[in-house]
């Protein structure tokens, strides 16, 4: 009886008697959430142009922000060096469709993922050489973030704290996606490139290259990566350590489907709450710290009940 | 630019004389729409005018001269439209043959009418004119819309439509007294001669000519426009054969006169979708496009959720308890006006959208009985249906429903000008503006369906009501008796069977049997959806009506017929005993049904002659071959066994107790 | 105030061939798979302006051979000549660029986009417009869709499926997406169309239906067409030459009737040379 009241009964009770407190793990989660959803939003776009599950998007994250900072370190004004990394990207994004797409065109799926863990330690290893391996600081401020915080009083004695770099974080994301989505509805290429996810032999015969398309593919995943961790690292540092927490990106992509980027953002905002709201009222009946593995869990019950995801295509083979 | 209509006229008497005046009092405002290339396009009054008249100065400078016929076969295009008015600018008579005829039809119709001339709309039509070509020598020019196919045919007998009207144009460009002359012809008439001949499709026989005069069209036109008060701000959607008269007289004839603005569809698969965007005030549908739209409407609903449907349904009965009393102007309740004004934003009003009858004042059905509940429901929704009963021989309007007098079991009263009687066999006598001159090139034909004081005979039994509304039972040779002595009227039971969405076709026997039978076509839309929502698979046609759980269901419809047949005394003796579920749709390429889709009953009794046995004869199954044509023209048999199931009949006496419940 | 639509007519460009000259040259082209031989030594040529059938029975290397000519696969030896230039490898959106559309055995198109949308992406290699203003959605691009979307609404108009515009083509019957696929082909405008057997799983009168379109696309826009059947009956009423192949080698080549009268096509397809 009193397990049942502590899992089903008390933990409501608490939200109810602090609901400052309670609104306060919602927006933490939901920040948490962006996050997850962006960097989904990455493995969204390559999967769904090339069908490759890319690994090394959680590092791509570090590494657009250490490029960033790494050049400001090294003089460059802060805005310039934002530029430059958007072309260390665009870059990227060439070396990989020449070095990695190209050479292994029509090889099995799992020799493209290979691939791409590859090019995780490649990017690791060069990372570390070119900008050295130790934690570093976010230019937040010289990038013109903002960096204070606002309080909201909630009922007589409630209080609700809202970081401005949270804000900046949700309305850059809004803006991310939106600019995605008119991209794909409504231009030449976001046509072209909804025909190669559609089908890749149909788009070659009407003329559609997929080199070119793989190259905007990478380089739009490569943007929203850089945008993903200047977030990041404003919120804690940019170090590899932020690679761990990539991988959290996998749960959100089999709640919100492969191929659909609200899911992506769906999936995102479900995890980062589902997430925080478990830590805060249900973490202390097992002693704490299900954060590391609930997202995982929700994605495995949810797995059994929609294996497409929740905004997935219907998985059907061709045999 | 305007030379037209110098001489003024009192009244126009043809259509061309109208196509005169309306280009001139209504110049600017549209007469002519065509959804083409995906946009639809408008022609005004006086640009029609200037297309007509170049086609009419093309035409004659092809040779074609008073008096003679022009064909005229394929679907609603402007261009076929204004080839009628410029042969009749010309004294030329039009003459719509259908579209879908085979090419052994075409020809009869050709050959009869002695066609020197034919406008049609491509290549499939050519086709079929010139595949029959040795049986119709008078045919020398073939007139086509669309080029595309054609380029490699020979030429000698085929000229493109543009061509003709560029040849009218440049004539018209260098010489005045061409235009001017063909004004003056147009306005010489005095409406006596023959403006269109129209093909009966016949239940029977071979189609029969049916000659139109010019001024009893325009007066028959006049007197209907007038009555459901038609105007130039009006649209129709044309879209039904315009080789029938419906389409020639609620389209072209009533347009002409009314100027009102006629939009022709993209294609006849495009219908419902160029509906919902012209938004008809004025439309008419046969009771079977009804049938469909409640059909789609319904299945739609079954996929629906589970709210909506609740929702859906709720409103309908809101719609059946006050819908008609308030399109009737009859006393309302404040509650009932309140709910049924919010049931009307909620869910009537969006779907007249999606059905395309936003702004549609009047609507008529005709053709054949309409279902009560069928007419109801329409009417419910705030569509202002309405029947009328007309013939080709009356171009069109015998009888017509007024607004606010509106009743689904009878055709309503005498339409303008026309005089109703009832012979002493049953059969309703008409005589009426718009009668036909009589049948071409078959004057014993005209004799025998006039009556010697020049009454046209309808071949349909009816009788009056208490209000002087004819009501229409069945065609008057089909009205019996079983040997019971009871009246058997077929279509009556038919009508009721027909009504249940599940039932495409009915055939019913009786007159000189013991009792009263019938043949079933089962909907494949309607009972394959029922079937793929119950797991139940199915492979044909063939195979989900011989399907139990499908005659199960047939069985619940015929003993709810016979139910409601017994409870009225006259028709109570013909409750239907045994039916089965026939093994194919019937079909206008087996000649199974007429082009209008009603059903040859002389013809399908002789097909199914075994079948028929079998329902008399006690047996439960019956094997039969039948020879079907596909589409492409070729024979093949189907064979099945078909099942016969006995059906639950109502004494007369215990039911009266049942329906006053 | 005549706001008349004046269609825009579709036609293969003009490539400075006259109708009969050689278009394509496909010359002693072999292709194989690790030692499984598809294509042996087989010769043949494509003239402008003509219908050209490549039959044969199941598997004897006629998918293979579109998939050389259209840049899918690279034959290890032999070349094939497009228009006076002689190839080696060519990428598919290479071919695409240079004037060869083609359709799929198993039909290729965007399943989730409207019948509009794949005939428009047939379009893609005609769009020239700067992408930011196809973003904002002014501007030249505006214009330029305009253009397009009348030369698709012709091929539509052609093709005559109106009706199903808007519809996405993955909940339309079989022989309709056929028949857009074809409509995505011909919004390239190409100057060679390779369809891979456009009648497969159709039923007769869908059949008459494509041939038609077949036909009329040959004889009004010009277009030269290459097409694949291992039915032969419709082929032979439709194509102008015909190329036999079986096991990989061409085993008959000419008009329907030297064909039809060819003992070892006769035998290829009774199976007696098996």
């Amino acid at each position: 009886m009193d397990l049942l009241y502590l899992v089903f009964v008390d933990p409501f009770v608490q939200m109810a008697d602090l609901p400052d407190f309670f609104l306060q793990v919602l927006w933490e989660g939901f920040v948490a959430g962006i996050l997850y959803a962006l960097i989904a939003l990455g493995f969204v776009l390559i999967f769904k142009a090339s069908g490759v599950f890319n690994f090394a998007q959680g590092i791509m994250v570090v590494f657009a922000g250490l490029t960033l900072v790494g050049l400001h370190e090294m003089g460059i004004p802060a805005y310039l060096a934002l530029v430059l990394s958007i072309g260390v990207m665009g870059l990227l994004a060439l070396g990989v469709e020449r070095f990695v797409m190209r050479p292994l065109v029509n090889q099995p799926d799992i020799i493209l993922l290979m691939a791409t863990i590859g090019l995780t330690f490649f990017l690791v290893g060069f990372g570390e050489f070119v900008f050295g391996g130790e934690p570093k600081q976010m230019i937040t401020e010289e990038l013109g973030l903002p960096t204070g915080s606002t309080s909201i009083d909630i009922g007589e004695n409630g209080l609700l704290i809202l970081q401005h770099i949270d804000i900046a974080a949700a309305v850059i994301a809004i803006i991310m996606v939106a600019s995605l989505g008119i991209f794909f509805n409504k231009t030449r290429i976001g046509r072209a490139l909804r025909a190669v996810a559609d089908d890749h032999q149909a788009a070659l015969s009407v003329g559609i290259s997929l080199n070119q398309i793989w190259v905007i593919v990478w380089f739009a995943a490569g943007i929203v990566a850089l945008a993903t961790g200047i977030m990041w690292g404003a919120r804690s540092d940019v170090s590899f350590a932020l690679e761990v927490i990539a991988l959290k990106a996998l749960p959100v992509l089999i709640l919100g489907g492969f191929t659909s980027i609200p899911g992506a953002i769906v999936g995102g905002l479900i995890i980062g709450i589902g997430e925080k709201v478990g830590e805060i009222y249900w973490g202390p009946l097992v002693g704490g710290g299900i954060e590391s593995w609930l997202a995982y869990m929700i994605a495995l019950i949810f797995l059994l009940f929609r294996p497409q995801g929740l905004f997935g295509e219907r998985i059907i083979e061709r045999v | 630019m305007d030379a037209t209509g110098a001489r003024a006229v009192s009244k126009p008497v043809t259509f061309p004389q109208y196509l005169l005046l309306n280009a001139k009092r209504f110049g600017g405002r549209p007469a002519m729409r065509f959804k083409d290339y995906g946009i639809w396009q408008t022609w005004t009054w006086s640009e029609q005018r200037d297309e007509i008249r170049d086609l009419a100065l093309g035409l004659k400078a092809m040779g074609l001269t008073k008096g003679e016929r022009v064909a005229i076969a394929g679907s609603n295009r402007p261009r076929l439209y204004w080839t009628f008015c410029a042969a009749q600018s010309l004294g030329a008579v039009p003459v719509p043959v259908y579209a879908d005829a085979v090419a052994d039809e075409m020809a009869y119709v050709l050959d009869n009418a002695g066609a020197r001339f034919a406008v049609v709309q491509d290549q499939e039509q050519v086709d079929k004119i010139q595949a029959m070509a040795q049986t119709t020598p008078a045919l020398t020019t073939i007139i086509y819309d669309e080029p595309r196919g054609l380029r490699d045919y020979d030429h000698r007998m085929l000229h493109e439509f543009g061509a003709v009207q560029q040849l009218g144009r440049s004539i018209a460009e260098t010489d005045r007294d061409a235009v001017a002359a063909w004004e003056e012809a147009i306005m010489a008439s005095d409406g006596s001669e023959c403006s269109a001949i129209l093909y009966t499709s016949g239940t029977t026989g071979r189609s029969k000519g049916v000659m139109l005069r010019a001024s009893a069209s325009v007066k028959a036109a006049e007197d209907t426009a007038r009555f459901d008060h038609l105007d130039e701000h009006d649209e129709v959607l044309a879209y039904l054969p315009l080789a029938w008269v419906g389409d020639h007289y609620l389209n072209y004839a009533q347009g002409y006169v009314a100027g009102l603005c006629m939009s022709c569809p993209e294609s006849p698969d495009t219908v419902s979708q160029n509906l919902r965007e012209i938004g008809p005030t004025f439309y008419f549908a046969p009771p079977r496009v009804f049938e469909g739209l409640l059909t789609s409407v319904m299945i739609r609903m079954e996929d629906a959720g589970r709210i909506k449907k609740k929702l859906f349904h709720a409103s309908l009965a809101v719609a059946k308890t006050y819908g008609e009393d308030i399109l009737e102007g009859r006393p309302v309740s404040p509650s009932g006006r309140i709910s049924y004004w919010i049931c009307d934003k909620l869910v009537y009003g969006p779907l007249r959208n999606v059905l395309g009858f936003t702004r549609t004042r009047t609507a008529y059905t005709a053709g054949e009985a309409i279902g009560p509940d069928l007419f109801s429901f329409f009417r419910s929704l705030g569509i202002n249906l309405k029947q009328l009963y007309g013939q080709t021989e009356a171009f069109l309007y015998v009888t017509c429903q007024k607004d606010g007098d509106v009743r689904p079991d009878t055709v309503g009263p005498a339409a303008p000008d026309v005089d109703i009687r009832i012979a002493d066999s049953g059969e309703v006598q008409f005589r009426s503006p718009g009668m036909f001159m009589g049948y071409h090139d078959a004057p014993e034909k005209t004799k025998e369906t006039l009556t010697p004081d020049g009454w046209v005979m309808t071949g349909d039994a009816g009788i009056f009501d208490t209000r002087g509304h004819l009501k229409i039972i069945d065609r008057a040779k089909d009205v019996g008796k079983l040997t019971t002595g009871a009246l058997f009227a077929p279509k009556y039971i038919e009508n009721k069977l027909k009504f249940f969405p599940n039932i495409k076709e009915v055939v019913a026997f009786g007159d000189g049997r013991d009792y009263s039978a019938v043949f079933l076509n089962i909907d494949l839309t309607a009972v394959g959806n029922w079937a793929e929502r119950n797991n139940i698979s199915y492979g044909s046609y063939q195979e989900l009506a011989s399907l139990p759980q499908v005659y199960e269901m047939m069985a619940r419809h015929v003993e709810q017929v016979n139910r409601d047949l017994a409870a009225e005394p006259l028709m109570a003796g013909a409750q239907v005993s045994r039916f089965l579920v026939l093994h194919k749709e019937l079909d206008a390429d087996d000649g199974e049904l007429t082009r209008t889709q009603k059903v040859r009953r002389s013809f399908v009794a002789e097909r199914y002659q075994p079948l028929i046995d079998a329902l008399y004869d006690g047996s439960t199954e019956k094997f039969i071959e039948t020879e079907v044509t596909f589409e492409d023209g070729r024979k093949g048999i189907i064979r099945a066994t078909v099942r016969i199931a006995d059906a639950v009949t109502y004494p007369t006496a215990t039911l009266h107790r049942e329906a006053a419940e | 105030m005549n706001a008349r639509i004046q269609p825009v007519q579709l036609h293969a460009a003009d490539d400075g061939l006259k109708p009969g000259e050689t278009m394509l040259m496909v010359d002693k082209v072999s292709l194989s798979f690790g030692g499984v031989k598809a294509i042996t030594n087989v010769s043949f040529d494509i003239r402008k302006g003509e219908i050209r059938a490549i039959i044969g029975p199941n598997g004897a290397g006629k998918t293979s051979m579109l998939n050389v000519i259209n840049g899918f696969y690279h034959p290890q030896e032999g070349t094939i000549t497009f228009r006076g230039k002689a190839r080696s490898r060519m990428q598919p959106h290479e071919a695409a660029q240079s004037g060869i559309a083609r359709t799929f055995q198993n039909v290729a198109l965007f399943k989730g986009m409207s019948t509009l949308d794949n005939i428009m992406s047939g379009r893609t290699l005609k769009m020239h417009a700067n992408f930011f203003w196809q973003m904002l959605h002014v501007g030249p691009a505006r214009r330029e869709e305009i253009e397009h979307r009348m030369k698709v609404e012709e091929i539509i108009d052609f093709l005559e499926i109106q009706h199903i515009r808007k519809t996405p083509v993955g909940k339309l019957p079989y022989g309709l997406q056929k028949r857009v696929e074809l409509g995505r082909a011909l919004a390239m405008e190409p100057d060679l169309l390779l369809l891979d057997e456009p009648m497969a799983g159709m039923n007769v009168e869908e059949k008459e239906d494509m041939s038609r379109f077949i036909l009329d696309v040959n004889s009004q826009m010009g277009t030269t067409i290459a097409l694949i059947e291992h039915d032969m009956g419709v082929v032979m009423d439709i194509s102008d030459r015909v190329v036999v192949l079986d096991y990989g080698r061409k085993i008959g080549d000419g008009t329907p009737d030297e064909v039809k009268a060819n003992q070892d096509v006769i035998d290829a397809y009774l199976g007696v040379s098996r």
